[in-house]
């Protein structure tokens, strides 16, 4: 039907669309299982988040470190459980795209907010009364 | 949006019988793994966008010009019930690509209209927030710090909407023209863009509204 | 009911932009008509307009590049000829104007001239680098190009219709701000800039997906000519570096259409946070262009050199390492605006190390052509003319890069003339450069040599006599973007520029010149192997122009610069590969989508800049509907019978076996 030599060679014949899962698509439960694994993490830190928010249990000070900690670990939830980027050879390409991507996302917000505060700090705008 | 432009012979004109040389399954497949790719990326960028506006953001929060700051203007129990529906809206596209995958309407219309009805609903809990901060004059034209949480919240709440749209489409594209490859590949991005709208939710609940009644 | 549009938008009270708006449109619109009388409308739009094939998209992008050229020129001309007047004189350009003219000429050459040119390149030569039928997504491809010409359609609009920007090829608030910029020219260059965007980041996706994903057999990313290495570096940086772009000037736009206060004086709004956001994006754009000039030039100096690109691996490992580095050094753009000596000396040393891999660069094409034999044509000439001005460039950037000296000469000429050294040597030398090379593979002729060479010397010269003066002018204090001035000491060196500018012109008439010649002698200029040059990439193995599908049947790629490879097997066998079986070939179909879908954009930008609420409401649901109907289509691709294939490649490969008849044996 169409032309067999295959006109778009991949550099791995196993390698897979981030999304997809890696069970073949009619296996439904264990699809399934996945996203409920996924939603069941998801969904216990994001208690536990809006938790620490919440009590006077923890060491206040300690607080928005552990909230960061919590969101990247909930992305790499999401990331591995319901976007299937995982760590495996036939993925690799989709996890250096991502892990590009987060560089580039760090170098704009810490490089942006350490260049403004020093900024601020070295000019000394009005509005610095209230701080 | 070109996904369809480089359609095989099998699934096109309606056909839509299963394909039944090996080869023509591996070319599919590749297919799948390029749109796919290219859709990542596309989500990358995407997401480096959003990076600039939580910059803004962060460097704009103590900017309230004198007017009222996160602390006094959320409300997380409503955060809360807007995280809740999207995790839930994204668990539920979740289990249309699989519905999509297997070719059950049942799941995959099922799922889908779970997952516009709790988009929906996170929508409308935010509107309904920007609508009461405007009301009591803590509009984006305040303070910088309103404009950056209102852009960066806002440009969310656009994506969803957009998504929104998207998803209805594909509902109408999957009843029209089955679940063809170039159809199963839309929904495989559709799922993509629903989940990592979530993503960047947990980091504006986390950055924006549990760090801005914390600090 | 329209907005803010009114007969008083029409600028009839300054003749200069009137004339020249309506001369262009009127010249496009008999240009239209002569075509349409001539019957040409329906192959244009079969063949063109509506096409998805890569080389048809590359070349449009290339003809857009060529005429925005023309346009941005004209400006610079009005400004040399400016400065030259008015030395203690008000000059012919009354401030207003001139300062439309400087915003107007860097942001067209930067996004309409140089993006165009680098995209218009890459789209033709890339999937045939790689051995493959087209990009991996063609109609996206199509909409991109078409998106960015919206936005080029815009600016121009703007000469007839309102005004353009006053502030600067970047917006920096607070001047952009609509308290000090009301008119609608801040709004043409915002909206502009948005769509033709999206249409850059689009092709990005394309790009960085299809060079990874995308592949002949055994063209292994270490095989892949250093071209497509620069082309996937430079896509890379438009995915990460576009999308802070458009962020960024979505605030500006929300400060002036809402009364948001990101960039304002007041609520707390920080003018400078622009600065930081703006050049997050500005510094990669640099690489953005200039990688792929990189590109085309190993291509070239190896190609005549007759030998392998020296130190492939070292060229592809400096590619990515600019790439990154290129993201850690923004600051330097404005060391002056007030941060600590820690964080200018942070990123001064950054910035000084981007000089690094940039040398190996240098150092590499100087050793390939060592000990080469070597054909001094024309692309050789804008190539080495290239090495020489790229290594005052870089230097003079070292310098920049320097915080100390930096506040010295922060936003004097002497900037100008670097930057222009950058743009104008590298970029744009290797533009022309790869103009030149890849000429006859996308018409099927050569162009003229003799004409050619003029036209570099002409640039050369020109070039050096419009920018070292700058140099010096800069050093003396000269600020940019003056209208007028009163010292005496600048008078001479600006008189020298705008000489140098016209020789400049003149090389431009030498491109046309070569052009309308090569056309008339296309006969004598016929290639008809497809391989002029005795090229070594697998661009050069199929027909000059490819046929719709580029490759009868895929290449076998067994090492870098695959093609040569293929040939030296041909020489030592006598004869070349044998005749493959060929097969059916399915393509896409071409698709108006890019088109109406850019017709709708170009309403949605124009209603926006004009605030004109309820037709930009009407282009968006129509730009949506484009796209549904769109993904609505059932049949997506046409059929090539394996007879019409065989045809079009016997042909072809008739002319090789001659050639290879007439070559030495294997050496």
């Amino acid at each position: 039907m169409s032309d067999t030599d295959a006109r778009l060679h991949l550099h791995h014949a196993s390698d897979h669309a981030p999304g997809d899962e890696p069970v073949s698509g009619h296996e439904i439960a264990e699809g399934l299982l996945g996203y409920i694994v996924g939603l069941f993490l998801a969904a216990l830190i994001t208690a536990v988040a809006f938790f620490l928010v919440g009590t006077s249990l923890v060491w206040q000070p300690s607080i928005p470190v552990a909230l960061l900690v919590l969101a990247v670990a909930q992305m790499g939830v999401h990331l591995v459980f319901f976007l299937h980027i995982t760590t495996g050879p036939d993925n690799y390409n989709n996890v250096l795209a991502l892990a590009f991507g987060v560089l580039i996302v760090g170098l704009i917000i810490v490089g942006s907010m350490w260049i403004m505060t020093n900024m601020n700090h070295n000019m000394m705008p009005m509005n610095m009364m209230h701080m | 949006m070109s996904i369809a432009a480089r359609t095989t012979a099998v699934g096109l004109g309606g056909e839509g019988a299963a394909p039944s040389v090996p080869h023509e399954l591996s070319e599919l497949a590749q297919k799948r793994v390029i749109v796919g790719y290219g859709f990542w990326i596309f989500l990358l960028s995407d997401i480096v966008m959003f990076s600039t506006f939580f910059a803004a953001y962060a460097v704009l929060v103590n900017e309230t010009a004198g007017g009222p700051s996160g602390r006094d203007l959320f409300h997380l129990d409503v955060v809360a019930f807007e995280t809740a529906f999207l995790l839930l809206s994204s668990f539920a596209c979740g289990v249309a690509s699989i519905g999509a995958r297997a070719h059950r309407d049942t799941m995959y219309y099922g799922a889908m209209a779970v997952t516009a009805l709790l988009g929906a609903g996170f929508l409308f809990l935010e509107v309904h927030e920007f609508v009461g901060m405007i009301g009591i004059g803590a509009g984006p034209q305040r303070s910088a710090f309103l404009s950056a949480f209102f852009t960066l919240v806002g440009c969310h709440g656009l994506h969803v909407t957009l998504g929104l749209m998207w998803l209805l489409t594909m509902m109408a594209q999957v009843f029209a023209k089955g679940y063809r490859p170039d159809i199963l590949r839309r929904v495989l991005c559709f799922a993509l863009f629903w989940h990592t709208l979530d993503i960047i939710w947990v980091a504006i609940f986390t950055v924006v509204y549990l760090l801005g009644v914390v600090v | 009911m329209l907005g803010k549009l009114t007969w008083a938008d029409i600028p009839l009270d300054q003749p200069i932009p009137l004339i020249a708006g309506v001369g262009a449109f009127s010249i496009v619109g008999l240009v239209v008509i002569y075509v349409l009388l001539k019957g040409w409308g329906p192959y244009l739009w079969r063949e063109w307009i509506t096409s998805v094939d890569h080389k048809h998209i590359g070349v449009m992008y290339v003809f857009l590049a060529a005429v925005m050229l023309l346009r941005g020129f004209v400006d610079a001309i009005m400004m040399r000829s400016q400065q030259a007047l008015a030395f203690q004189a008000p000059g012919y350009l009354p401030p207003d104007h001139y300062d439309q003219i400087f915003a107007a000429h860097g942001t067209l050459m930067i996004f309409f001239v140089a993006m165009a040119f680098v995209i218009g390149l890459i789209n033709i030569v890339v999937p045939l680098q790689l051995g493959v039928r087209d990009v991996a997504f063609p109609t996206l491809n199509s909409v991109s190009f078409w998106l960015t010409a919206t936005g080029a359609l815009l600016i121009n609009i703007s000469l007839v219709v309102g005004e353009f920007s006053h502030v600067g090829w970047l917006p920096f608030p607070p001047l952009s701000e609509l308290r000090y910029s009301p008119g609608v020219g801040m709004d043409y260059y915002l909206w502009s800039l948005q769509i033709s965007g999206v249409g850059t980041l689009l092709t990005g996706v394309n790009f960085v997906t299809t060079i990874l994903k995308l592949h002949a057999p055994g063209m292994t990313y270490m095989r892949m000519p250093v071209f497509c290495w620069t082309a996937f570096a430079s896509m890379l940086l438009i995915v990460a570096a576009f999308p802070v772009l458009t962020a960024t000037l979505a605030m500006l736009l929300l400060d002036r259409y809402l009364g948001f206060h990101f960039f304002t004086n007041e609520a707390g709004g920080n003018v400078m946070m622009f600065n930081n956001l703006i050049w997050i994006w500005g510094h990669p754009e640099v690489y953005i262009l200039v990688l792929p000039a990189f590109g085309v030039f190993s291509e070239v100096f190896s190609t005549y050199s007759g030998k392998p690109l020296f130190g492939y691996r070292s060229m592809v490992a400096a590619t990515m390492v600019i790439c990154i580095l290129s993201f850690t050094v923004w600051l330097h753009h404005f060391f002056t605006m007030g941060a600590g000596a820690d964080v200018n000396a942070v990123f001064g040393i950054l910035s000084m190390i981007i000089a690094v891999p940039t040398g190996v660069k240098v150092f590499n094409w100087m050793f390939t052509m060592y000990g080469g034999r070597v054909r001094y044509a024309s692309p050789m000439y804008w190539g080495i003319g290239f090495i020489v001005t790229i290594i005052i460039a870089g230097m003079t950037g070292v310098l920049l890069a320097v915080p100390p000296a930096d506040f010295l000469l922060h936003n004097s000429l002497f900037l100008v003339a670097h930057f222009h050294n950058v743009i104008i040597g590298a970029i744009l030398f290797g533009m022309f450069a790869g103009y030149t090379y890849w000429f006859p593979k996308a018409f099927g002729f050569r162009l003229d040599e003799r004409l050619g060479k003029a036209a570099f010397w002409c640039w050369f010269v020109g070039f050096y006599l419009a920018f070292m003066p700058l140099y010096v002018v800069g050093l003396m204090g000269m600020t940019r973007r003056m209208q007028h001035y009163d010292n005496p000491a600048w008078y001479p060196w600006l008189l020298v520029a705008a000489a140098g500018a016209a020789v400049i012109l003149v090389g431009i008439g030498f491109q046309i010149a070569q052009l309308v010649v090569s056309i008339r002698n296309r006969e004598e200029l016929r290639d008809t192997t497809g391989d002029p040059w005795d090229g070594r990439a697998l661009e050069w193995s199929t027909s000059s122009p490819p046929p719709p599908f580029n490759f009868a049947v895929l290449p076998h790629v067994e090492g870098t610069d695959a093609y040569w490879l293929m040939k030296q097997r041909a020489r030592e066998r006598g004869a070349p590969e044998p005749e493959p079986a060929y097969q059916d070939i399915e393509l896409p179909r071409n698709s108006a989508t890019g088109f109406v879908c850019a017709f709708f954009a170009a309403i949605l930008g124009f209603s926006l800049i004009w605030q004109i609420w309820w037709l930009a409401a009407l282009a968006f649901v129509g730009a949506f509907a484009t796209f549904v109907v769109f993904a609505w289509r059932d049949r997506t691709e046409y059929r090539i019978p394996a007879a019409e294939v065989a045809r079009i490649d016997r042909e072809n490969r008739a002319a090789r076996r001659l050639a290879l008849a007439q070559m030495e044996p294997a050496e």
